[in-house]
């Protein structure tokens, strides 16, 4: 059997519940019919908010406050077929708590992998991302990531940049969060213009990109391992590696 | 002529560079709310430099003017080069505009001796009282501690930094007394240890420090080396000690030509996996080599020192110990959590362990997992060592600045 659900968080909480009660066996889960052939039956679940509230009250009663952020964490890996997994994750957890440390279970396995590689991918955006600074004086950037990982930047930005508003834009998903005046939270990027710098943001890009040249030791290159450490990848929106 | 503040920066920072701390880890978080800048207790690297450094600090010396003259440093007196300084407020509002536009964690500031130490020690003093009371910064700050300043200033160092590191430079009295006759051992370690007794009396914990010796200048063995290192981490005096393969910048008669000389790129590797056995894997200095013998470049420390024990192999993973654990080649601590963790639910084989996605390829001479040993190679040494050379052609070295989420370190 395949699962059909519609992407959203309220949409998987719903399918848990369906498959609980009506005792449904998926092989595959998907958001999207596939457009592959297949000779499989095709169950579509409807998202039902009551439903999904159920499942997240007995989740919060039954599963650890580290084993939820799990969930979360794995959730917002958009980019990879979590679904199934994630979901027999959840089953053997309601069975019994201690279930979920046993790494020789498949799924446990994949879930605490990918959830280690999503912390891992935020962690090295915490270093990664550059901000500009825009002519009203807000620190504006850009990211471009595998998973999800806005909330996590955004939290971690509010502790350092003080009172300074900004903007972390992510491209791809049309989000963006944001810091200004009162409000901190994720919102849907409707449209977007290129924004102008202010009056400083040219000369302190030159000054950075000056030191990261300077502070490298000829007699010691080595640019597959800097390859290794940041690959092409997240070099986008990073200021040293552009030319002007 | 009067230099530009790029101008500066690229002078200073190319100063800077043969210092190769550039951790920011290991403070907790430090931010308040409305104020600028905060702690990551894992420290985060924001960018790696073609030389595949990592770079979480703005490294620069306030100034390379030096009244020194050690054979071995590009800023001493008697090199002919361009010298120039920042003033304190100019350091300040880079640092600031570089943090807040995410490219650093923090300052690592040192400096040349300009007139004299406590005058050194007051100018880098200067910069972080703005950085810290003025601009209300969080953010991390090492500091090298002039050897020779007074102990006041070392104590405000102490009050304003998160690190602070001062450089033993090489690892014996005869090597600096032959290239650096300004300074004495003493005198180099002395600041650590004021800074120890100072912050010991305000707090339980001391301030964390580092140290860095050169690697390659002169004649000390790694036993030596690493006997070193192991006082210094056992009197808890510091948390780090740094390895830097000499690059020859200077001509002088008692060190190598620069021109036919070849940082020993390899040797530094070699020491910081040992250092890591010292810290991480509980070897001491004294298993891990013979007196006045060198590391083996062929093999890492640890596979070099299972080979020398082959009476303790093979061990049952699914019976030992962590401790037990983490001295097979090949596995690490991450691996020997992974199976103990496992090991609760079932007898782990061979297979087991590679969907755990560890690495067999040389910890399968040294284990039994359930009913799975390696039968092909009989335990002796010289045959061992072939099957590891052979198959060591595709294993990939764990690179050093692998960020390791343990260790916290770049």
């Amino acid at each position: 059997m395949i699962l059909l659900y519609d992407g959203s968080f309220e949409g998987f909480l719903t399918l848990v519940y369906e498959v609980y009660y009506q005792k449904l066996e998926p092989k595959v889960i998907y958001k999207k019919i596939p457009s592959k052939l297949c000779f499989e039956e095709i169950y579509t679940i409807e998202t039902d908010i009551n439903k999904a509230k159920k499942v997240f009250t007995s989740l919060q009663k039954t599963f650890s406050k580290s084993h939820l952020n799990t969930i979360y964490h794995v959730f917002l890996c958009d980019s990879q077929n979590f679904e199934y997994d994630l979901l027999s994750f959840i089953q053997l957890g309601f069975k019994k708590q201690n279930n979920l440390s046993n790494i020789t279970h498949p799924s446990i396995f994949y879930i605490d992998t990918l959830e280690k590689e999503y912390l891992r991918l935020a962690h090295r955006m915490y270093g990664f991302v550059r901000f500009e600074e825009l002519d009203d004086k807000i620190f504006y950037a850009k990211v471009e990531t595998k998973f999800n990982i806005l909330i996590l930047l955004g939290n971690h930005f509010n502790k350092r940049l003080g009172n300074h508003p900004f903007i972390i834009h992510d491209i791809h998903r049309s989000l963006a969060y944001i810091k200004e005046n009162n409000f901190r939270g994720i919102k849907e990027v409707a449209a977007f213009e290129t924004p102008l710098h202010s009056d400083d943001e040219k000369h302190f890009k030159t000054l950075w990109k000056t030191f990261f040249h300077s502070v490298a030791i000829e007699n010691r290159k080595n640019h597959k391992l800097q390859k290794q450490l940041v690959p092409l990848i997240y070099r986008t929106y990073m200021c040293e590696f552009q030319d002007d | 002529m009067k230099l530009s503040i790029n101008d500066k920066i690229a002078i200073l920072a190319d100063g800077a560079k043969y210092d190769v701390s550039c951790s920011s880890s290991g403070s907790d978080a430090s931010y308040k709310t409305g104020e600028l800048g905060n702690t990551h207790n894992s420290g985060i690297c924001h960018t790696f430099t073609s030389d595949g450094r990592c770079v979480s600090l703005l490294k620069v010396l306030l100034s390379n003017v030096c009244v020194y003259d050690c054979a071995y440093c590009i800023n001493r007196v008697s090199n002919d080069i361009p010298r120039t300084a920042f003033t304190p407020r100019e350091l300040a509002d880079i640092t600031i505009n570089f943090y807040k536009r995410n490219y650093i964690e923090g300052l690592f500031l040192s400096s040349g001796i300009i007139k004299n130490e406590d005058h050194t020690m007051l100018l880098l003093l200067q910069t972080l009282r703005i950085l810290r009371h003025e601009y209300k910064f969080n953010g991390y700050i090492h500091v090298k501690l002039i050897p020779g300043s007074s102990k006041e200033l070392i104590a405000e160092a102490c009050l304003l930094a998160n690190r602070v590191s001062s450089n033993i430079e090489l690892p014996s009295s005869k090597s600096l007394a032959l290239l650096a006759p300004d300074k004495t051992k003493e005198k180099l370690l002395q600041p650590l240890k004021h800074a120890r007794e100072i912050t010991m009396e305000r707090n339980a914990k001391p301030i964390s420090m580092s140290t860095q010796m050169i690697i390659g200048a002169t004649g000390e063995s790694d036993f030596e080396i690493l006997k070193l290192s192991s006082n210094l981490y056992q009197k808890a005096l510091l948390k780090r000690v740094y390895y830097s393969a000499y690059i020859a910048v200077n001509n002088h008669k008692n060190l190598p030509i620069p021109e036919f000389s070849v940082p020993p790129l390899k040797r530094e590797h070699r020491l910081y996996q040992a250092d890591w056995l010292l810290r991480f894997y509980g070897f001491s200095y004294d298993e891990i080599l013979r007196e006045n013998e060198n590391l083996d470049i062929q093999f890492d420390p640890k596979t070099f020192w299972a080979l020398q024990n082959l009476h303790l192999f093979p061990v049952d993973v699914n019976k030992v110990s962590q401790e037990v654990l983490i001295r097979i080649p090949g596995i690490g601590i991450r691996g020997a959590i992974k199976i103990l963790q496992a090991r609760r639910f079932k007898k782990l084989g061979f297979e087991d362990l590679r969907n755990l996605k560890i690495s067999l390829k040389k910890a399968k001479y040294f284990i039994i997992a359930d009913k799975d040993y390696q039968k092909s190679i009989p335990l002796y040494e010289d045959r061992l060592k072939l099957a590891l050379i052979k198959s060591a052609q595709d294993i990939i070295q764990p690179s050093l600045f692998d960020m390791s989420i343990y260790t916290g370190e770049i």
